[in-house]
């Protein structure tokens, strides 16, 4: 629930009135490596990804180890998709490869070498079905924060079943939410079976280079419906990446993925829908 | 079983009572009765605690919350003495040849103060009470405490005391002996306050300008309150001056406060009104932010009580309290409070027979949402509220047996949560929690008996039951805690009962004139939650009851501690050392949602904890120098099957070592200086003890829940007190409080995160956020 972060971001400011950080020196000790999945099949017709890497210290600082040399596939009961290594730890399928609504697909991972003790892995997800948006608008707020804030709404029939959505948005066909952190992700409990008639799923900062629109510009927003499982990993995830305060932050927890035999991440299976604007002349 | 159970308590009171009741002027065993009530000679008030104590034959009485006292003897002369913290003890000469009523009136010690090194005697209290892990502080004693902002603050000064953690830098929330937060009972003139704290924690609902007295219970919580495990803070409000009219007030940084109070028919008639409001935001119109100027942020306390006194027999009171947060921003608003209010009738059924009844509500809401005209528009609101009433009898059967009876019925409201959008933009529908109601009945006896000249015994048996009760719609749960079946339940239909029987015993051994050693055990029960999964909490959490899937907390205590005091009674030293273990109590698995969650239930995750430690205490109460140092080292821990995979886990306020050195030093008549020092080992916390990369994100891999801490918390407060000229006949008493929090500017860690180096996101490093840096401010306070 979006409201929900004002209020956080409410409390917050209030503290943030007094309060001050700065860095501090906290050892920590190292626990045991475990493999990282990091997939997902998608109704895109395009090549399919999964990679794999392990766990590190938590001060590393560099990237984490990829993961070579693993026999990799994904397969819906019927058919099978081999999944080739074509960089360090980065194993895809042939291109043409995508996922149909209502299958439930097993990736199949076989280590080369273990790890944690065990080279075999698995994981299941189920696709389903997303509803085309409508249609999608921009409305420019320039008095909120100093250049202005674009708000992303969207216009969309939500089915009355119980579904959970991401929405990314695009610059000019380049992908501005990049990182799970910034991705919006939502059931529909507050608006299930509505018309949502231009729910925001985006504010783009016109301050910044990052995300600062020009007229002209094509803003796309690609909205996946997204299995509980997946929803929930994306929630947890944001939540431990987002830092924790004493007011609102329960303890510390494992994000909690979807692989077998204690590897960490998630195998997704989501369908994926579009839908674009252009950013009209303003100020 | 039930009814068993309370013929049992009923014939107990019976047999005690029997003689008792039979007349006034009848006496037990050929004694007399010697009653009254206890005041403060410059106001009137009436006062609490008051030691009446005959030396020569060591016996004695203590006024109960009414100021009132009972003591019956054989008939003969006896000299008798009244002591009080505070005030100069008065001695008093009758011959018991009758029933007496006699009140007194004390005076307040100040008055003498400069002329004197050594105020009055201290009374022994420290080793003769028969109650222990207890700590009273009265008004005088909180004052002088520096604060921060210089918002005095009852609820800090508790957290200076051995046992008392607050739960977060700056909060008002506190854990006593290891326990959560909620698990103290707070009541302001008996009703529960369910969130007592303003801002977000960094003050508590309590204008001290409107309270009269403060008790906390550690353990040994009397027979007569229950429903919580950890604690019970019993907060009295002043009942008004009896004499004349007063102004009180102060203006201060953040707040200024006004109380007037006064006679309205003298000595029979008073009324107190006192409110306070902060102005925070009376200044955020200067702020450089300009998102911050358009804030609105407040909140306000309005007390208000009545006192009548009808006849020699018969007392009323009427209390009333009401206080509300305002937040508001250009995105959101949102506010929340308090409103609560008590009606009390004490009645003298006889000299020795005190009664009480007791009408109390009791209102916590909140309310909060976005601007309307928007798809986003909502409006989130929540309430619960309390209904109860109850009674209490105190028999002063003789000198050696202090019966106290009573009984508790009260009905809870809770409606969780509705949010909705807002006007005819909105996409959002409605959605409601279920409502709950419940009711929570109890039944208590107890007795006060001296044994002998040095050993007094106390003993009581509460009987609590608590039922949920219809309308309410109810979830049942599988294994894996995903909700399979709701049963709706029609208005008054009864269908899941609690019954929990609770012992209290204690003992007070006099070993000498000066020392004593004292022991007790209790088991209490708690049938409400809050549903709070971190540290600080936040006024959104929500309290929920017991109900068939969420058996009430259970707790068992046992303490055992050593009294002295030494030179005269000047100084107090006290050693205690506790056990608690908790059975079916209540934690949130990982990544709960707690808030708008219609299956809460489905969050929780169920398992045992024990608690131990040593409190020990030097107090000095009188002379110049004033004040306490006290030291706790104390374990708390958790096992919980399906959190930290069944291992024990440090529970969240788990703090081994904390220190506290409160002083006050009287210069001289118009100037004195007080300094606090407080030490304690950091919270438990979980770090990261590796890294995922997934995506572009780095996900943290965890430590076991509490494996780590935070770094430990110190601080330095001191204030300094200026008194205007007193001069005879002059009204208007004014004086300036100049207080620094956090001295020598320690930056304790409000919140440690792990951070991604923006200039080279593989870099992680820890940052710490704290709150304050040196708080400087200024109060000036005046009477008239």
């Amino acid at each position: 629930m979006k409201s929900l972060r004002y209020i956080i971001i409410l409390f917050l400011a209030i503290t943030g009135m007094y309060s001050c950080t700065e860095r501090i020196d906290i050892p920590l000790d190292d626990s045991d490596v475990r493999l990282v999945v990091d997939g997902a099949i998608t109704t895109d017709t395009s090549v399919q990804t999964v990679i794999l890497s392990s766990t590190s210290s938590y001060y590393y600082n560099q990237l984490t180890p990829r993961v070579s040399g693993a026999q990799v596939s994904i397969t819906d009961g019927s058919q099978t998709f081999a999944l080739s290594e074509v960089e360090a730890g980065k194993y895809c399928t042939d291109a043409g490869v995508f996922g149909v609504p209502g299958r439930t697909y097993t990736l199949n991972i076989k280590l080369g070498s273990p790890i944690g003790g065990t080279t075999d892995y698995s994981a299941v997800s189920t696709l389903y079905p997303v509803v085309p948006l409508d249609s999608i608008a921009l409305l420019f707020h320039p008095d909120w924060s100093e250049k202005g804030i674009w708000e992303v709404k969207c216009y969309v029939q939500e089915p009355p079943s119980v579904d959970f959505y991401r929405f990314l948005v695009l610059r000019n066909n380049v992908i501005l939410t990049d990182s799970i952190d910034e991705w919006f992700v939502t059931d529909d409990k507050f608006f299930n079976g509505n018309y949502t008639n231009g729910a925001t799923v985006a504010y783009l900062q016109q301050g910044t280079p990052q995300e600062g629109l020009n007229t002209g510009d094509t803003v796309t927003v690609e909205v996946n419906s997204i299995g509980k499982g997946y929803a929930n990993f994306l929630w947890e995830a944001q939540a431990e990446l987002r830092g924790s305060n004493p007011l609102f932050s329960g303890p510390p927890a494992n994000v909690k993925g979807n692989i077998t035999n204690g590897a960490v991440g998630y195998f997704a299976a989501y369908s994926t829908t579009r839908a674009y604007t252009l950013t009209p002349v303003f100020k | 079983m039930k009814k068993y159970l309370i013929l049992i308590l009923v014939s107990i009171v019976l047999l005690c009572q029997s003689n008792s009741l039979a007349g006034e002027n009848i006496t037990t065993q050929g004694k007399f009765t010697l009653s009254g009530y206890v005041r403060d000679a410059l106001n009137g008030e009436m006062l609490v605690g008051v030691t009446v104590y005959c030396p020569e034959i060591k016996t004695g009485a203590v006024t109960n919350v009414y100021g009132f006292y009972s003591l019956s003897l054989a008939p003969g002369k006896y000299a008798l003495r009244y002591s009080y913290i505070g005030f100069n003890p008065v001695e008093k000469e009758i011959n018991l040849d009758k029933n007496i009523t006699l009140d007194i009136n004390l005076q307040p010690v100040e008055s003498v103060l400069g002329e004197v090194v050594i105020i009055g005697k201290r009374t022994d209290e420290n080793v003769r009470a028969p109650e222990m892990s207890m700590v009273k502080l009265d008004i005088k004693t909180i004052s002088k405490v520096p604060a921060l902002l210089g918002e005095i603050d009852v609820v800090k000064v508790l957290q200076l005391l051995p046992g008392v953690q607050s739960t977060s830098e700056g909060s008002t929330g506190f854990s006593v002996r290891g326990g959560n937060s909620d698990q103290n009972l707070i009541l302001l003139d008996e009703a529960t306050i369910h969130n007592a704290s303003h801002l977000i924690g960094f003050f508590s609902v309590f204008n001290n300008d409107a309270v009269k007295d403060v008790t906390l219970y550690k353990g040994d919580i009397p027979a007569a309150y229950g429903g919580r495990l950890s604690s019970l803070l019993d907060v009295r409000m002043k009942d008004g001056n009896a004499k004349k009219l007063g102004f009180t007030g102060s203006i201060g940084t953040v707040s200024s406060k006004l109380t007037i109070e006064g006679p309205i028919i003298k000595d029979r008639t008073t009324f107190l009104v006192s409110g306070r409001r902060t102005y925070a935001d009376l200044f955020l119109p200067f702020a450089k932010d300009e998102d911050v100027r358009d804030n609105k942020l407040y909140f306000y306390d309005l007390n208000l009580k009545l006192s009548h006194v009808v006849n020699e027999n018969d007392r009323l009171y009427l209390s009333g309290y009401s206080g509300r947060d305002t937040f508001k921003n250009q995105f959101a608003s949102m506010g929340f409070g308090n409103s609560t209010g008590s009606f009390r009738w004490n009645h003298l059924f006889s000299k020795k027979l005190f009664f009480n009844l007791s009408l109390i509500y009791s209102n916590y809401n909140y309310e909060l949402g976005t601007p309307e005209g928007d798809a986003n528009s909502f409006k989130w609101t929540s309430r619960m509220r309390d209904y109860s009433a109850r009674f209490d009898f105190t028999s002063y059967l003789s000198g050696k047996h202090t019966l106290r009876y009573g009984g508790t019925s009260m009905y809870h409201e809770f409606f969780p949560g509705t949010a909705y959008g807002l006007g005819s933009e909105s996409a959002f529908n409605e959605f409601i929690l279920p409502k709950q109601h419940a009711l929570e009945h109890s039944l208590y006896a107890s007795d006060e008996f001296k044994a002998s000249q040095k050993l007094t015994l106390k003993y009581g048996l509460r009987l609590a039951l608590f039922q949920n009760i219809g309308p309410g719609t109810y979830y049942s749960f599988d294994s894996n805690y995903e909700p399979v079946d709701s049963t709706v339940y029609g208005k008054g239909d009864i269908f899941n009962t609690y019954l929990s029987l609770e012992p209290r015993l204690a003992f007070t051994y006099l070993l000498s004139e000066v020392s004593s050693v004292k022991g007790s055990y209790s088991h209490t029960a708690q049938f409400l939650t809050l549903a709070q999964n971190s540290t600080a909490g936040t006024p959104l959490d929500i309290w929920f009851p017991a109900t068939p899937n969420v058996k009430p907390q259970l707790c068992d205590q046992g303490s055992l501690g050593y009294f002295r005091n030494f030179e005269q009674n000047m100084f107090e030293v006290s050693l205690e050392g506790y056990y608690k273990y908790f059975r079916q109590v209540i934690d949130f698995r990982d990544h709960a949602q707690l808030l708008l969650n219609p299956y809460l239930e489905g969050e929780l995750r169920i398992g045992t904890g024990y608690s131990y430690g040593i409190e020990s205490m030097v107090r000095k109460n009188s002379g110049r120098l004033t004040g306490w140092v006290s030291y706790t080292y104390s374990r708390s821990f958790r096992e919980i099957p399906e959190i930290n995979d069944g291992n024990r886990y440090n529970a969240p306020y788990d703090k081994p070592h904390a220190l506290n050195v409160v002083v006050n030093y009287d210069f001289s008549k118009r100037i004195s200086a007080s300094a606090t020092w407080v030490y304690a080992t950091g919270l438990p916390v979980t770090f990261p003890t590796g890294r995922a990369v997934i995506g572009n994100a780095i996900i943290p891999i965890y430590s076991n829940r509490n494996a780590y801490r935070m770094p430990d918390y110190h601080r330095l407060d001191v204030s300094v007190t200026l008194k205007g000229k007193e001069k005879p006949g002059k009204r208007w008493h004014g004086e300036w409080n100049l207080s620094v929090y956090n001295v020598y500017n320690r930056h304790n860690a409000w919140a440690i995160n792990f951070t991604q180096d923006p200039q080279n996101p593989n870099v992680t490093y820890a940052e710490k956020t704290y709150l304050f840096a040196v708080v400087p401010a200024i109060t000036y306070n005046f009477k008239f």
